[in-house]
């Protein structure tokens, strides 16, 4: 699911949503705002994005999840399937400052919520 | 050979300016191990013995009657003196040293005279401290040691160009996943610190990471430079291997040659190179056998850019 667009969300909003804990918060999370969404576990995937304010969905629980977010600029990464997160990509995070966040929901169900909240009513 | 290898007239500015800044009283040993004419030469052995020295002035009342040196410990053992008092077999012929004077002095004294210790005296004549070459060279290292990191302090970062401002080379490993993406992501927060338009930094940086994860997945190792000026981002790859058997075939979209487990981090899926260029307003890339170099450039301001 790559555009689902058009309506804008704080991610503070999207968060509550998905049940999501929010693991590393950058100060300013309360100002971040999802206005895209890309969900893909391949990082290749990730970079022929041209989109601003993106949420990247994944199950890819690595640092390279952290970095490639970093890269496209996307807001905030959302680990999906309640998987466990080794600690180099809380730091990695830190360094960059991205918003990780994890939700025990699956990936599919996880873009069903997403969808629903920033489509166009 | 010169007990202490310095030319005192003729040696680099930094040593003429220590040895003679440096005073004899600031090298010196103070805590001075003397004996007294009365002593026995056996008794001046010991000292030597259980201080670790090889030479023993002779001191009483802060003044300097002799001394005693390893050589007339052996002369003593060799002719059975070793009862005798020091005052008979002291060197009293003595050099010394004034507290006062540079340091040259007393290297000059090591080579002139050739003993292995002078003692010091202060302007009142009484001994205040021995000088022996351990000492000066101790003294002169640890100088030289301070006074270089002061230079090198002092060094000018390495010149660039006017109009360059950021020039980074980077070392990627094979397979070194730990480390992949660290400098593209340094690119990319270099180039948001200085605010440009936020598509040309996610371009630049895509640029720079894809090439990056080229070079941790499919080569031997190699070189990212990173260049940034006014004008553009240009970013250079270079590697040492195996090289890309079909250059036309690695820019078609999803073709890969990357194993399954390099797939399951989330890469290799042979988008790399035909995004890159896709993100570059120039890109260039020749490959052998020996290696590949890349070369791909952004534009910062886009009317720069080259008509496509």
């Amino acid at each position: 699911m790559n555009d689902a667009r058009s309506v804008c969300c704080p991610l503070i909003k999207v968060a509550r949503a998905l049940k999501a804990e929010i693991l590393y918060q950058p100060h300013h999370v309360s100002a971040l705002m999802v206005c895209n969404v890309t969900a893909t576990d391949l990082m290749s995937d990730v970079l022929v994005v041209d989109k601003d304010n993106i949420l990247l969905v994944t199950s890819l629980a690595s640092d390279q999840a952290i970095r490639t977010a970093h890269i496209i600029g996307a807001v905030a990464v959302i680990i999906a399937n309640g998987k466990n997160l080794p600690s180099s990509m809380l730091q990695v995070a830190e360094e960059l400052d991205i918003c990780v966040l994890r939700t025990q929901l699956p990936k599919f169900e996880t873009c069903a919520i997403l969808s629903r909240m920033l489509r166009i009513p | 050979m010169k007990n202490i290898p310095i030319d005192i007239n003729e040696s680099s500015l930094v040593v003429m300016d220590l040895i003679f800044k440096l005073k004899i009283r600031d090298v010196m040993t103070r805590g001075l191990i003397s004996a007294k004419r009365c002593d026995s030469m056996h008794h001046i052995q010991q000292l030597m013995k259980d201080n670790s020295i090889t030479g023993v002035p002779i001191v009483e009342n802060k003044r300097l009657y002799g001394i005693i040196s390893i050589d007339d410990i052996i002369n003593a053992l060799e002719h059975g003196y070793r009862d005798d008092p020091a005052e008979k077999h002291m060197t009293t012929n003595l050099v010394v040293l004034d507290e006062d004077m540079p340091l040259s002095f007393a290297i000059n004294y090591f080579d002139k005279y050739g003993f292995g210790r002078y003692p010091v005296l202060n302007a009142r004549q009484e001994v205040v401290g021995i000088i022996t070459t351990r000492n000066v060279n101790i003294s002169l290292l640890m100088a030289l040691i301070k006074e270089i990191h002061e230079l090198e302090s002092r060094i000018e970062p390495h010149p660039t160009p006017d109009n360059t401002y950021m020039l980074k080379e980077y070392h990627v490993r094979q397979y070194g996943f730990d480390e992949a993406g660290k400098a593209s992501n340094n690119l990319k927060k270099f180039l948001q610190e200085h605010q440009h338009p936020t598509r040309l930094m996610r371009r630049a940086a895509v640029a720079a990471y894809e090439l990056e994860m080229n070079l941790v997945v499919h080569s031997t190792g190699g070189t990212l430079t990173i260049i940034v000026t006014q004008e553009k981002v240009e970013i250079n790859v270079v590697d040492h291997g195996p090289g890309i058997t079909d250059v036309e075939q690695a820019m078609r979209e999803g073709f890969t040659t990357a194993n399954e487990w390099i797939q399951s981090l989330g890469f290799g899926a042979g988008m790399g190179l035909p995004n890159a260029r896709r993100v570059s307003d120039e890109f260039d890339i020749e490959s052998s056998p020996d290696g590949t170099r890349v070369r791909s450039v952004i534009y910062l301001n886009p009317q720069d850019a080259p008509a496509t």
